[in-house]
């Protein structure tokens, strides 16, 4: 529905402004169609979980089936209008397996951007969010060596796009080129059933430095966070008076701050390539609060680049919470605070804490389009089913699982 | 001995000469600007930005176009082999990363070296890419691309 509008008004406005910049003799609108696309295989060797690409994701390789295409497949496509002299519009539209199980195509893109001078540029309506070194391409798999971003960095903030205004300025000092962007805008994320999670007040910086071969990004978010996501459960803590509020109070995600900040570096100089990216998270909330990182170096030899990845994510605080003091209670009212204390333990369960090894080769068929295999070798740690999805009760984390990947990308 | 070194300077001269006149004389390829614009001079990082949509403006501040050959022509290859050490791949995935976020489309491509001349020449704004052997007055080189 808010999708829908949103198509609308920017359909009306680019009518409007393509009226406005025809009436210029020398500056007709112009279109560009282009887009981008992935065809994946996934398999895996873990029976009790699926691995998946994000958390927004019905299902994966796995538990579900064993091999899987709905890990890394998916369609873009990409509109491009010039205005006028100084306005454009791009509208990105994708489709990918959802938590709903279809390819439904979803808004990613659809925002105006007005170029106020060279440097600065203002946009508004849905915009990626600069938060990752690859972020506003990371579903551009031509754009990146690996088949897919390392996950434990990634997965803790799967969404990747919001809808408000942002600003960019550009400017250098010496050799060394930036990039400043600054950024405010809310986010809305339906995930299945009647379950939402909303991102309102958000506000995030990002600034890009490139030297020669170096780029450096680092980019701080803070937003402020709701969701119904177990809150039966949280209004059965309630009840309990004091103690379960103030459980309530620490987990659910109410009205909380999150913030999130990064750093990455990537140092190109044509023949072979590392990157390198750290991340924190905190969510005063039972998503709890990570630190992530990796380190990835490739290789390119002809129309090959072999790489080699390690990525990992920790929980900076616990994964386990004791709950309610079941001893403490009337015998009558023990059974339901231990089922309580379970949810909400399952709940936390959820902060990924995984390590994994990945090596691949990308072979480059031509000038759009690039193969990928890819081993992981991933790792869920103990207390946390890492960023795996669907476990069965049986699973059990502490053991490595083996990950084969085949991706098609393609850019037109 | 007079005749053995002057054999001998010869010798080193032929070997210089080859070094420093080979790779010139086998694809000698210039960058170059209106002959109406201000520019006099470019480093190869300056280009190479222009060229990868990172900067807008020419070093004096005035706003800088660049145009490409089209794809597939050697002479783009070799121009971002050399100025940006980008491969064609690399290259367009470069591209993709800025037009899938919007931050900029690629230079508007023309045919040849002529078509490229004749439009450097008519805009002091404009900046691209063209064999030595195609210089003319109306055009000015800032960079000899080795």
């Amino acid at each position: 529905m808010q999708q829908q509008r949103l198509v609308h008004f920017l359909l009306l406005s680019l009518s409007g402004l393509a009226l406005t910049g025809a009436a210029r003799a020398q500056d007709k609108p112009d279109w560009r169609i282009s887009g981008f696309g992935t065809l994946g295989v996934v398999h895996a060797s873990e029976h009790e979980a699926d691995y998946t690409s994000s958390v927004f994701k019905y299902n994966g390789a796995g538990a579900t089936r064993r091999w899987s295409t709905d890990v890394d497949t998916r369609l873009g496509v990409q509109l491009d209008a010039t205005l006028a002299r100084h306005w454009s519009a791009v509208l990105q539209v994708v489709s990918e397996q959802g938590l709903d199980n279809t390819y439904r195509p979803r808004v990613e893109w659809a925002n105006i951007k007005y170029q106020a001078t060279p440097e600065l540029a203002l946009r508004v309506g849905r915009i990626a969010l600069p938060i990752f070194l690859t972020a506003d391409y990371r579903k551009v798999g031509y754009a990146y060596p690996w088949v897919r971003p390392p996950v434990e960095g990634y997965n803790v903030m799967p969404v990747t796009s919001s809808d408000g205004i942002d600003a960019t300025l550009r400017w250098g000092v010496g050799p060394v080129r930036n990039a400043s962007q600054v950024f405010y805008g809310h986010s809305a994320v339906n995930l299945f059933d009647a379950l939402r999670v909303y991102g309102r007040r958000g506000i995030g910086i990002s600034n890009t430095s490139d030297w020669g071969a170096l780029s450096v990004r680092a980019n701080v978010l803070s937003a402020e966070i709701s969701s119904n996501i177990g809150a039966e459960l949280f209004r059965a803590f309630d009840a309990f008076g004091p103690i379960g509020q103030d459980l309530t109070r620490r987990y659910e995600i109410d009205h909380k701050r999150m913030m999130l900040a990064n750093i990455g570096v990537n140092y190109d100089p044509g023949s072979w390539f590392v990157m390198a990216e750290a991340g924190h998270t905190v969510s005063h909330s039972f998503l709890g609060s990570t630190r992530s990182a990796y380190v990835s170096a490739g290789w390119r030899w002809q129309a090959f680049t072999p790489y080699a990845t390690y990525a990992r994510v920790r929980a900076a605080g616990a994964t386990t919470d004791p709950g309610l003091p079941v001893a403490a209670l009337p015998p009558a009212l023990a059974p339901t605070a231990a089922a309580l204390n379970g949810g909400l333990n399952y709940l936390l369960w959820t902060i990924p804490q995984q390590t994994s090894q990945a090596v691949g080769v990308r072979w480059d068929l031509r000038t759009n389009m690039a193969l990928k295999v890819q081993y992981d070798r991933v790792t869920p740690q103990e207390g946390s089913r890492g960023t795996f999805i669907n476990p069965t009760p049986r699973f059990v984390p502490g053991h490595p699982v083996h990950v084969a990947s085949v991706a098609l990308d393609f850019v037109y | 001995m007079a005749t053995l070194q002057s054999f001998r300077l010869l010798g080193t001269s032929l070997l210089l000469g080859f070094l420093a006149g080979a790779p010139v004389c086998a694809a000698d390829l210039v960058v170059i600007v209106s002959a109406r614009s201000p520019v006099a001079a470019l480093r190869a990082d300056q280009v190479a930005a222009i060229f990868l949509g990172q900067s807008v403006r020419f070093p004096d501040g005035t706003e800088a176009v660049p145009f490409d050959l089209r794809l597939g022509v050697p002479m783009r290859d070799e121009f971002y082999a050399r100025v940006t050490n980008k491969t064609p791949a690399l290259l367009k995935a470069h591209w993709s990363k800025m037009v899938f976020t919007g931050r900029g489309q690629p230079p508007a491509e023309l045919p040849d070296s002529a078509a490229v001349r004749r439009k450097v020449a008519d805009d002091p704004e404009a900046i691209g890419y063209i064999e030595r052997s195609a210089l003319d007055g109306s055009v000015r080189a800032v960079l000899v691309v080795q």
